[in-house]
Parts: C-alpha cells; structure tokens; sequence
C-alpha cells in the first residue's frame, strides 16, 4: 500500500515526461531552416551573442523569436492550433482568415476610406502630371476581393458599392469598367487571393470589349503544378490541398517579347522557376516587377495600353496583350508615381487603373 | 523570460530540472539560485544588481534585528531595511525616471514580510546567504508570485523532500496554468484588445469587453500563480494558494478572500492589523480600510486608475462591513449578480488607461455615448468568442474540477485515472505548445506589476 502511495502517478510523470523532454531534446538539437516552405518566409536564426546585446534585452527578444521560428514540428503545431480554434473553440476566423465554402478568405473590414482616399489621390497625381492635356482614353476597373462572392453569417463586410462609387467620383477623368457580374467564387483559387487565370478570359473579353479592341479567346491551358498553396493557406495554416495552377497561352501569346524595364533585360511571359519559390503565383509575369512592356508583333491594331496594376494585373496582362500592340505595366508599390515621367511616355493609348478592392482597402503600399 | 515562452519551456525549463534532480541534496538550493538569477538576468540582466543589493539589505537586517532583540539597534537594523526595501519601490515604481524593474513589487513584499517576521520573532533569521537568496529569487515565484513568505518555506528551504506523486501533483498544477494562460486568457486578450480596434463599438460590445477583461485578469494571473506552485510542488517546495474561484463569491468581502490571497493576507497582516485592524471604533475602521485598500490599489501601479481601484473595493468593503454583509450573504442568487456585477466594474477601472478612459468605457457600457446597441462588426467578434468566453465563464467555476474529479475517480475504478490524467495533460501541454508557436498575442498582466 506505501508502496502503491509512492509511486502513484508515475504513469503521468513518465508520459509528461518523455513527451516534454522529447520535444525539448528536438528543441535543442534540430538544424535551424533557413525558411518555411509551408509559409513561405525566412525563419528567425540563432541570434549572435555580445554583451552589449545581453545588457540592452535584445538578444533574448531575438532567441525567443528563433524558438517560435524553429519550433520542431511548426507546421503540424499551427495546424493544430488552427484546427482547435475552428473546430473546438467554434473561433470564426484565425488571424483574420477563415475557411468558407471551400475557400480560404480574408476579413477585410471596414470599408478603409483614409485608404481609398490615399490611392485615389496617388492615381490624381498621375492623372495631373502625365495625362491631363493628352490624348490618351482613360479606363478604371476594380476586382472585387473573392469574399465578395462568399457571404457568409455573421462575417463582415464592407459596401463595394461604396467602394465603387468613391471610386468613380474621384477619379471622374476615367470610365469605369465593371467586372463585378464576370467574376464569381470558383474564379479563384481557394488558398490565395488571387482568380486563376484560365477563369478569367470572358472577364478579359469584356474589358476588351468596354475599350474597343478585341482579345483572343481561345488559349491553351498549360497545368504547371497540381500542388499551388497560395498565400492565404500559409497565413492560415490549416491542412488544405494544393490546387493546380495553369497558365495560358497561345499562337499570339507565344510571339510576344516581354521586357523587364527595372531589370533591364527580356523576361519570358511566365517564369517556371517561381513554382519553387516564396510565391508560385509569381509565375505570371515574374511577380512583383516595377516596369514590363509586352510587346504584341502580330497585333491587328497599333494600339497600346499602360496599365496601373497590381499582382491581380500579372495573370490578366497577358490576355490584354492579345489586343493591343503593346502593354505596359506600371507597379506603384514599387516604382514612385513621380518617377514613372522619366520611363513612359503618355501619348494616344488607353491607360487602364486596374485594382484589386484589397489594394485600395490598403493602399499604403502605393508610392 | 514568462513561463508561457518557448524560450522557458523548452529551453530553459528542461536543463535546469535535470540539473536540480541530479544535484546531490546540498547543492539544490545553490542549483536553484544560480538558474534562478540566470532566470531573472534574462528578463532584465540591469536590475540584477538591484534585487541582490536589496536581498543583502534584508540578510543583514535580519542577522542584526535577530541578535538585537528589543534594543535600539535592532529597531534601527529594522527601519533600515524597510526604508531601503520601500525606497527602492517607491523610486522604480513610483517614479517616472527608471523602467520597472521586473518582479520589484512581489520580492520587495517577500522581503519586509521576512525582516518584520524576524523582529516579531515569528521566524528565525536565515545565516545561510544561499537559501535567503534561493528564498527571495525562487524562479517560480520571483516575478509574479504568489507572495510566499519566508516562513511559509522555511523548513523547505533546510530540508524537504522530493516524491513521484509531489512531481506528478506539480506537473498536473503547471499544465493546468499554462493551459489557463495560453489557451483561456491569451484569447480573451485577443478578444479585449479588439474593443479597440474595432471601427464601430456596440454597448453589446462594451459588455464583452469588460467581462472579457475581467475573466482575462483572472485566467492570466490565477494561471501563473498555478503554474508557480506547480513548479514549486515539483521542487519540493508548497508555495501557498493565490485564488479559489473568486467569482463564485457572494459578497465582495468574500472575493477578497479568493482572489489574490497572498497579497491580501501580506496587507492585512503587515499594515492592516498593526493599524489597529477592526478592533477600532468607526471612524478609524472607515480610515483603517480606506487606507489598505488605496494602499493595495497603489501597489498595482502609479496610475491614478489602480488607486480608484483600490479605494472602490475599500469604500464596498467599509459598506459592506458596517451594514451590507448579513443581508447580501443570504440574498441567494442576488449576491453572485452583485459580486460579478461589482468586480466587472472594477476591472473595468483596472483596465482602463486613465481616468478619461474610466469615463468613456462605463459610459459605453451604460449607453451614456451615442454608440448602437450592437454594430455588424461587433456581433461578429461576440459571435466568434462567444464560445471561449462561454467556456472561461464555465472555468471559473468549480464546476470542471467538480467534473474532473468525478472523471479521475470513475477512471481509477478501472485503474484508468493515470492514463486518462496523461492524455488530458499531454492534450493541453500540444495545444499550448500550438499556440505558442503560432501566437503573436501573448501579453503577461502580471509582469508590470
């Protein structure tokens, strides 16, 4: 019986035990990653040591942040993490996303008017130091974020029709393109924010359509990878399926030469080697770049187009440059509107504003 | 470094308890201090010198109050040490010039409660420097309690004695507090902190937010001071209780003696009874009181916010002494209303940032501003907390214990209790480990203090 006293829990003392210091051993010994291929960035390192470091706390902030980073198991731990806030705890979103329908979306709320404000008065600047007194015909379109498409109880969301009228009153000098009826919830890929790009022809067809010229229609579909985890999966972290990304091309399409003005050198319309790396959805026209034009050499007209874009403009340049002779592609995230003088010249093209709702919600990034 | 780090729990927490159990029996408490200072030097490596200069301040008080018993100079030896020990908080705590140190105000408290129990005669002055230090910068207790005094451990400092069922009883306690902290009080945080975010508040909302913040402060602290008496337990250590499931109260009298035991018992004992305690006429009662409580509230902090805290519970205190107490106790039902309804208020006081923010925030909850009953907005945060909030209601409850216990005992029936004790602990230790790793909110309440 004092036998039984004295060694009574020494099954959960064992269990706890090996449990905690297995972990903590893997803690210890496990090589740090240079980066989370589940979430697709750069992992905190060991932090270097120094007194000065010590003394000022810094080192320590630093060290618990590599724990975090290189915590052994991260993945299945943000998971399960997830999973228990969603399911046990009945949490309707984590970090601000939520799983819906199928599709991993992003809360966006409220209608941010500061912002829509700040990316109106950035895309005045452009209107009042290149295009006004000129003859181009000026175009605005807005992509409505996928959550648009997937209401669900209880989940905010803002008025887009707020947003569209905001937009349209301040920026009057540009006809406004509305693709809001060609778009719909499975024109997205469920794990990232972006459409897929062969969801989006008819879309593409109709804007072409509102600025007079005329698209191709008919495409290859080229299935690059069957295994795309697009940027909300990672910042979820829930299990999900990847999904096949494709790109499209055709005759015309393979003819055309794209050039990367920030780099200064010819770049192909899809770039096979971003399927491995931070973002696959990078593929479409090299990702983040500051500067493209597509030049079309089998085009029916002279017509060119400049497009103000962001990533969402990636995947549909393309389908664009069937239409015109050439495109060109300006990211203001990246390359400052005061600048963009010294790299285009504004004369008889159609300029097109095209952005995501997500953008202009949040569009501090503009420069 | 806080016990709900990955930094603490994988990293610091497994080298020091090997270290410790495979010490030979006189080198423990030597191993538990210098894992102890390496413990606090993390958290602010410049202070050090300040906790091991106020610990000398009280060794040598003591040795000189114990040798000068009823002289002058042991009265002297005891003020010096009170004025050192109280100047230095006043100093870091009260003053605007210096950062807080980490923990002042529990080792600060642990300290005149050793010096002043050596003048009484209650306890003997410790010779050993090694196990008054071990004593005042214990790890687990050093930086948010509970407020052990010296005489609670005494006889665990010279001699104790480590056992399965002891680490076993210490490795449930921490879990448990870790799992109170890390999956109860962080979400509630995250809940509070979107009061404001938010761009439209509800009276709905303001609600939440203050029964949040007040499950919050509960979950956070009673979950550290669980985790603190875990770890002692399995060093050998029985660090007093802090809380006994204060909203179960009836009466606000009662609350205090559940909620934050040790610095109640510190004030009663140490400030409260040599004023004379209720043995006093009215008057002096009303002063006496309104003095601890302010005295308690200030303890909290410099802001004028902890002050009206305190002077809050004193004033429901005084009213509940001279004519309240012997009607709500058997009011059943309306006092648990009053009790809930009282603390949610305070904690809103305790909460808020300033006084204009005292204003604002009660007068959201009682409709006093322009705000909607509820926005879109809000009801979807209500909606999506709705259950954590519900569980941590349930929490604070005996209930789960109550459930718990009922569990271990048909379990043990088919000698199943230490399986099931197993999954449950290993179950809370991956979650809270999931959050950790995940978490970016995981604020500390306790450590400002």
């Amino acid at each position: 019986m004092e036998e039984g006293r004295k060694t009574k829990g020494i099954l959960t003392v064992i269990i706890i035990g090996v449990m905690f210091y297995g972990y903590a051993i893997l803690c210890y010994i496990k090589p740090a990653q240079d980066i989370s291929e589940a979430e697709r960035r750069p992992l905190a390192q060991r932090p270097a040591i120094s007194v000065e470091r010590l003394l000022s706390g810094e080192y320590m902030d630093e060290f618990e942040e590599y724990a975090v980073d290189q915590a052994p198991y991260r993945q299945q731990l943000r998971s399960t993490k997830v999973m228990y806030q969603s399911i046990a705890m009945r949490k309707l979103d984590n970090n601000g996303m939520y799983f819906s329908n199928g599709y991993i979306s992003k809360l966006d709320y409220p209608l941010n008017e500061s912002s829509v404000d700040y990316a109106t008065e950035k895309f005045r600047y452009i209107y009042d130091n290149y295009l006004v007194d000129t003859d181009v015909t000026i175009y605005m379109s807005i992509i409505p974020d996928k959550n648009y498409y997937n209401e669900k109880l209880f989940y905010p969301s803002y008025d887009y029709n707020e947003l569209v009228v905001k937009m349209c009153e301040s920026m009057e000098y540009a006809d406004y393109i509305d693709v809001f009826n060609q778009l719909e919830l499975e024109d997205y890929y469920e794990t990232d924010t972006h459409f897929r790009q062969e969801k989006i022809v008819d879309m593409a067809v109709y804007m072409g359509e509102e600025m007079n010229v005329t698209l191709d229609t008919e495409y290859d579909e080229i299935k690059v990878s069957d295994d795309f985890k697009g940027v909300y999966y990672r910042q979820l972290g829930m299990p999900m399926k990847g999904e096949e990304l494709y790109c499209l091309t055709n005759s015309t399409l393979e003819l055309c030469k794209v050039y990367d003005h920030e780099n200064g050198k010819s770049i192909s319309m899809y770039d096979l080697n971003a399927l491995e790396g931070a973002d696959p959805y990078e593929m479409y026209l090299h990702g983040s770049l500051s500067l493209i034009t597509i030049e079309n050499p089998v085009a029916t007209t002279a017509k060119e187009l400049i497009v103000f874009r962001d990533s969402f403009g990636s995947s549909i340049a393309p389908l664009l440059a069937t239409g015109y002779s050439k495109v060109t592609l300006v990211d203001i995230r990246y390359l400052p509107s005061n600048r963009i003088g010294q790299f285009v010249d504004f004369d008889n093209q159609d300029v097109l504003f095209l952005y995501s709702s997500s953008v202009l919600n949040n569009s501090e990034t503009l420069k | 470094m806080v016990f709900s780090s990955m930094t603490f729990l994988y990293y610091f927490l497994p080298v020091v308890l090997l270290t410790y159990f495979v010490a030979p029996k006189k080198a423990k408490n030597g191993v538990l201090l210098l894992a102890s200072l390496f413990f606090y030097a993390w958290g602010e490596p410049k202070y050090l010198i300040l906790i091991v200069g106020t610990i000398l301040i009280g060794y040598v008080s003591a040795l000189i109050i114990e040798k000068n018993k009823d002289k002058m100079s042991g009265r002297i030896a005891l003020y010096v040490a009170l004025f050192c020990c109280l100047g230095f908080l006043i100093v870091f705590k009260y003053t605007s010039f210096l950062p807080l140190p980490i923990g002042i105000s529990f080792y600060t408290f642990q300290l005149i409660s050793y010096v002043v129990d050596v003048h009484r005669g209650k306890v003997k002055a410790q010779k050993n420097l090694i196990n008054l230090f071990t004593y005042v910068v214990m790890f687990p207790q050093l930086i948010a309690g509970p407020i052990v005094r010296y005489e609670n451990v005494e006889k665990e400092l010279n001699h104790r004695t480590h056992s399965i069922p002891m680490i076993r009883e210490g490795i449930s306690r921490f879990v448990i507090g870790l799992g109170k902290k890390v999956l109860i009080a962080n979400q509630l945080g995250e809940l509070a902190d979107v009061y404001y975010k938010v761009e439209e508040n509800s009276v709905v909302f303001a609600w939440v937010w203050a029964i949040a913040s007040a499950l919050q402060i509960y979950y956070d602290f009673s979950g550290y001071s669980d985790m603190a008496i875990g770890l002692g337990r399995i060093l050998g250590f029985r660090f007093p209780e802090n809380f006994d499931y204060p909203y179960i109260s009836k009466s606000i009298t009662e609350f205090w003696r559940r909620w934050h035991m040790t610095l109640g018992g510190w004030f009663r004992d140490y400030v409260y009874i040599p004023m004379g305690g209720s043995r006093v006429g009215t008057g002096r009662l009303v002063i006496n009181l309104l003095v601890v409580w302010t005295l308690t509230g200030m303890w909290h902090g410099a802001s004028w916010n902890f002050a009206i805290w305190g002077l809050y519970f004193g004033i429901l205190l005084i009213i509940e002494k001279l004519y309240m107490l012997r009607y709500i106790q058997n009011a059943k039902g309306i006092n648990h209303i009053y009790v809930i309804f009282a603390t949610v208020i305070s904690f809103v006081i305790f909460s808020s940032d300033t006084l204009r923010d005292i204003g604002v925030n009660l007068s959201n909850m009682f409709g006093l501003t322009r705000l909607k009953g509820i926005t879109e907005e809000t009801l979807y945060y209500t909606v999506s907390y709705g259950f954590t909030l519900f569980v941590s209601i349930i929490g604070a409850t005996p209930l789960v214990k109550m459930l718990g216990t009922k569990a271990m005992k048909a379990a043990e029936r088919y000698k199943l209790d230490s399986v099931m004790e197993s999954v449950v602990l290993a179950l809370i230790l991956i979650l809270c480990t999931a959050h950790l790793v995940d978490g970016s909110f995981n604020p500390f309440l306790y450590f400002r203090f």
